[in-house]
C-alpha cells in the first residue's frame, strides 16, 4: 500500500511543516533564544518537509530490497540534499559557523527518532499477529 | 436448526456433517457463510486430474508463469492466476504476501520478523515463506478481517 501519494502528499508536508515550526517555536520559547534568521529558517523547514517527504514516498518504490540498507540510503540522500542546500544558500547570505552542524542534528534526531518508531511498531505488529494465529489455531 | 458439537480425540481431519429433511432459508444461510470454506480446486499432481479442498491448501505460488498449489504434503498445478485465485477466495483466507505468493491465513502457524523488515511465516506443516514488505498492510487487514468473522461466529 502506498502511504504517500499524489492525493496526500502536500497534506503531509502541511502538516510535518506545522509539527517542526510548533517545535522549534516551543523551543525557542523555552531556552529563549531569538533567532535573527527567522524568515530564511522557516522556509528552511518548509524545504526539508518537502524534501524529506519526498524522499520518504519513494519508500514504497524500495520495498523488494532490504530494509535497513534503504533506510540508510534515504537517510544519506535526505542529508545529502540538504547540506547541497547549505552550501547553495552560503553563496547568497552568511551561514552560521555551525550551519552544517546544527542541520545534521536537526535532521539526524527526528529521522532516527521515525525509524525506530516505525521498526518497532514492525515487531509489535508481528507479535499481536501471533497472538491472532495463536486463538485461530 | 440444531447445532451438535462434539469433541472426539485423535481425530485425523475435523468435519462437519449436515442432516436435513429440507434445506430452508436457516441452514441456507449457513451453507452460504460456509460456501468460500467448502470450495474445491482441480490441478494436476503426478501426471494425474486431481481436486483437493481449497482449505487444505498451504499456499499458492507462482514459478515459471505456472501456479502451483502446495498442501501439508504434496501439491498440485492448477490453471487459476494468482490475482484469480485472491479474486474468487479470497473469503477462505487467501491473501497475497509477494509478487509470486498468497498463502492460506488458515494455516499460519506464527510470525516471525527480522531486521530487514522481511517477515517470516511458520505454516502448521512448519514450512516457512517470506512475506514482503510491500505486502504488510494487505496481509494485516485480511487477519483483522478473519479475526472479525470469527468474533461474529462465536
Amino acid at each position: 500500500m502506498k502511504l504517500i501519494n499524489k492525493n496526500n502528499f502536500i497534506s503531509i508536508v502541511c502538516v510535518t511543516f506545522t509539527l517542526i515550526v510548533c517545535g522549534k517555536l516551543i523551543l525557542e520559547k523555552i531556552t529563549g533564544f531569538v533567532d535573527k534568521n527567522y524568515t530564511e529558517n522557516i522556509f528552511m523547514c518548509l524545504g526539508i518537509s518537502i524534501l524529506a517527504t519526498f524522499i520518504l514516498s519513494l519508500h514504497y518504490y524500495l520495498q523488494r530490497f532490504p530494509f535497513i540498507p534503504v533506510v540508510i540510503g534515504q537517510y544519506l540522500a535526505l542529508i545529502g540534499f540538504v547540506f547541497l542546500g547549505i552550501w547553495i544558500l552560503g553563496h547568497f547570505t552568511e551561514n552560521s559557523p555551525s550551519a552544517y552542524h546544527d542541520m545534521f542534528v536537526s535532521v539526524t534526531i527526528p529521522y532516527v527518532i521515525g525509524a525506530v518508531v516505525y521498526y518497532i511498531s514492525y515487531f509489535m505488529e508481528i507479535k499481536k499477529a501471533n497472538e491472532v494465529f495463536k486463538k485461530l489455531n | 436448526m440444531k447445532f451438535l458439537k462434539t469433541k472426539e480425540e485423535n481425530l485425523d481431519e475435523n468435519y462437519l456433517e449436515l442432516h436435513y429433511d429440507e434445506i430452508d432459508s436457516e441452514t441456507a444461510a449457513v451453507l452460504e457463510r460456509l460456501r468460500p470454506a467448502l470450495k474445491y480446486i482441480e490441478g494436476i499432481s503426478d501426471g494425474k486430474r486431481v481436486t483437493f479442498p481449497l482449505s487444505s491448501i498451504f499456499y499458492f505460488e507462482t514459478v515459471d508463469r505456472k501456479t502451483f498449489g502446495y498442501t501439508s504434503n504434496t501439491y498440485l498445478e492448477v490453471k487459476e492466476t494468482l490475482q484469480n485465485i485472491i479474486d474468487d477466495h479470497k473469503e477462505a483466507g487467501f491473501v497475497r504476501i509477494s509478487k509470486s505468493c498468497i498463502v492460506n491465513l488458515y494455516k499460519i502457524k506464527r510470525l516471525q520478523g527480522d531486521l530487514n523488515m522481511r517477515t517470516l511465516i511458520y505454516l502448521k506443516n512448519d514450512e516457512c515463506i517470506v512475506m514482503n514488505r510491500g505486502y504488510r498492510a494487505e496481509f494485516y487487514q485480511a487477519l483483522k478481517h478473519i479475526q472479525e468473522k470469527k468474533h461474529e461466529t462465536n
